[in-house]
């Protein structure tokens, strides 16, 4: 008889068999796009999850460092000629840095006043970005120089590759948050989320753990920018630090269920499948109608389930498995 | 050069009051229920779309239809403390910040889709008139919505010093506990502080009418501006908002005056920055909830 561990890694392994094996099945290119996009928002919203759900430190700006990566990686690429590949080690290391400043002003402020922070500094990196022309194309943007076939650029014919990048990222952001779930840091981050006071008071060394969680976040969210500049070919301050990838990251992951592991995995395949199902019923004509799906099923989640389809199932499953011998008997 | 200055100023301050009916509801509320209202800039929309409808519809002048729009958003306000903010109050801060931020989401892009992206304007026949003098220029329109705004933050202020009901609000403000066994409803205080914050909110929105065009992002603006005015005024400090309002104001237009068109935003948020740089210790509301 397995236990639930052993039929947790068999689920897995076809999860991963499946993932790996869906673009040699699926051949429509509209169904792979979403795919990457579930994939994509899944990792962002792994990265914010670690500090906003975790150590509960709800920041609505991430796109500062989705941009920061995008533009790191571009401007490597077009000025000098460096591969994406490092650009995007490299934009993710400078987001991280830049974690460093905006965490030493945001966290000085608890709860909504945090968020409102970190709104405030991604918000001054697009207005900066925009506003000075000659460092980095202002308002206009470029489009990524299309090289065709150039795997070492990180351009590809096909989607299909792209696919495959986007799931390995979200394969390193699933295991980070495993192995921090599973260490010391990951028992801090929680009894930060539940009381900062009481955390500090029994010898947490808050300031650092939360500086230490937003780097990696950042880092995280770095990578993301870098990728998805390489995929759509095209920059500008608008998309890279458009503050909708800031909602965006933190509604995956609440939807999902906060603090928990495939939260934002689970989250982001409704929130994309509904998004997709919308689009093919209504088509792109009438603006609003995605986010005030979202917005709507965002406040149902609060309201009735604040803590997310995670919360659900793992009560659900919990129930079966106190009445089961009930039944059986 | 002078003249210049005294010109952003003047700008500055007529805009200002703007800021202040928006700030001083989403310090009232946070003052007396405890909650950030990111859906206030989303009234201030209602309200626009309500006058311009009244104006367009039955020929009504954006300042009368403040007899309408703050009655209007009042009620609003009441509804939505009994229906929303009633169920997260007490809750940890996810909720709390998330439910009225999805609110704000919902009224954003609800009016996106209805109303599309057009923008809308009412003109009146005092929009494009103007008070000349010493070389100085100053919008009648903007004078208006100015003094209205002053006006109503006066007599806010005579409300909650003067009125038994107004006593009470301070009261649920300063210490919740108490004032509850001093025999406060909080729910009928807290229902009334949403009330007259998204009232204000409503005044704002018909005030701006005349001169402001109404589109479905437009509350953004003004609510980023109020939440820093919010902070820097300290936390549920209607004096302090409104004193933080007009700087916020002044600081825009300089920005605008001396740096350039787009610049007024990013002059407001770096005093946001800078000042939780230099003084976070003035944020004692943000600090200790």
């Amino acid at each position: 008889m397995m236990g639930i561990r052993g039929w947790g890694s068999v689920v897995l392994i076809i999860v991963v068999a499946v993932m790996l094996a869906l673009p040699l099945v699926v051949k429509n290119s509209f169904a792979i796009e979403i795919f990457i996009r579930v994939l994509l928002f899944a990792f962002i919203g792994s990265a914010w999850n670690l500090l906003g759900g975790y150590a509960k430190q709800l920041s609505l700006g991430h796109a500062a460092f989705f941009g920061l990566g995008a533009y790191t990686s571009t401007l490597m690429q077009i000025d000098l000629g460096i591969s994406p590949w490092i650009g995007m080690v490299t934009g993710a290391a400078v987001a991280l840095m830049a974690s460093l400043p905006i965490g030493w002003l945001c966290f000085r402020l608890r709860g909504p006043y945090f968020a409102i922070a970190t709104i405030a500094t991604a918000n001054v990196l697009m207005l900066v970005f925009l506003k000075f022309r000659d460092f980095a194309w202002g308002a206009e943007g470029t489009t990524i120089p299309n090289l065709g076939h150039a795997p070492l650029m990180m351009q590809f014919e096909t989607k299909i590759p792209y696919y495959y990048i986007v799931l390995g990222l979200l394969a390193i952001a699933l295991l980070v948050t495993w192995w921090i779930e599973r260490s010391r840091v990951g028992y801090y981050l929680v009894a930060i989320g539940e009381d900062e006071d009481a955390a500090e008071a029994v010898g947490v060394d808050v300031p650092k753990v939360k500086r230490n969680i937003y780097m990696i976040s950042a880092f995280l969210t770095g990578m993301a920018g870098t990728f998805y500049t390489q995929y759509i070919y095209f920059i500008d301050p608008q998309t890279a630090f458009n503050f909708n990838i800031s909602i965006e990251a933190a509604l995956v992951s609440i939807v999902g269920g906060v603090g928990t592991l495939w939260g934002p995995v689970i989250g982001t395949i409704l929130l994309e499948t509904t998004s997709a199902l919308l689009q093919s019923w209504l088509g792109n004509s009438i603006g609003g109608v995605q986010l005030t799906v979202y917005a709507l099923i965002l406040m149902a989640v609060i309201l009735w389930r604040p803590t997310g389809i995670m919360g659900y199932l793992v009560e659900m499953y919990g129930r079966r498995i106190h009445t089961s011998p009930a039944e059986a008997g | 050069m002078l003249e210049t200055i005294v010109q952003a100023v003047i700008n500055g301050l007529l805009i200002g009051g703007i800021y202040a009916l928006v700030s001083i509801g989403v310090t009232l509320i946070f003052g007396v229920v405890k909650i950030v209202n990111f859906a206030q800039g989303e009234f201030v929309m209602v309200g626009m779309y309500i006058t311009y409808f009244l104006a367009t519809q039955f020929g009504l002048d954006p300042i009368l239809s403040l007899v309408v729009s703050m009655p209007v958003l009042f009620v609003v306000g009441v509804l939505i403390q009994h229906t929303l903010i009633r169920r997260v109050l007490g809750l940890n801060d996810l909720p709390q910040i998330f439910l009225t931020f999805a609110l704000s989401l919902l009224l954003m892009n609800l009016a996106l889709m209805l109303l599309t992206a057009n923008y809308r304007t009412v003109h009146t026949w005092y929009s494009d008139e103007a008070l000349h003098f010493a070389g100085l220029y100053v919008p009648v329109a903007k004078l208006i919505a100015f003094i209205l705004a002053m006006f109503l933050s006066g007599l806010l202020w005579v409300f909650l010093h003067a009125t038994d009901l107004g006593k009470a609000m301070r009261a649920a403000s300063q210490n919740r506990e108490v004032a509850q066994l001093m025999g406060i409803n909080p729910h009928r205080v807290f229902a009334v502080a949403l009330g007259i914050a998204l009232a204000l909110a409503g005044a704002a929105g018909s005030l701006l009418m005349p001169f402001y065009p109404a589109y479905p992002l437009v509350g953004q603006v003004f609510v980023l501006m109020a939440f820093v005015a919010v902070v820097l005024g300290t936390l549920g400090n209607v004096i302090g908002a409104l004193v933080a309002s007009l700087l916020m104001g002044v600081a825009e237009s300089f920005g605008i005056q001396f740096i350039g068109a787009d610049s007024g935003l990013i002059v407001v948020f770096l005093m946001l920055l800078t000042m939780l740089a230099v003084r976070p210790g003035g944020l004692a509301g943000g600090r200790r909830r």
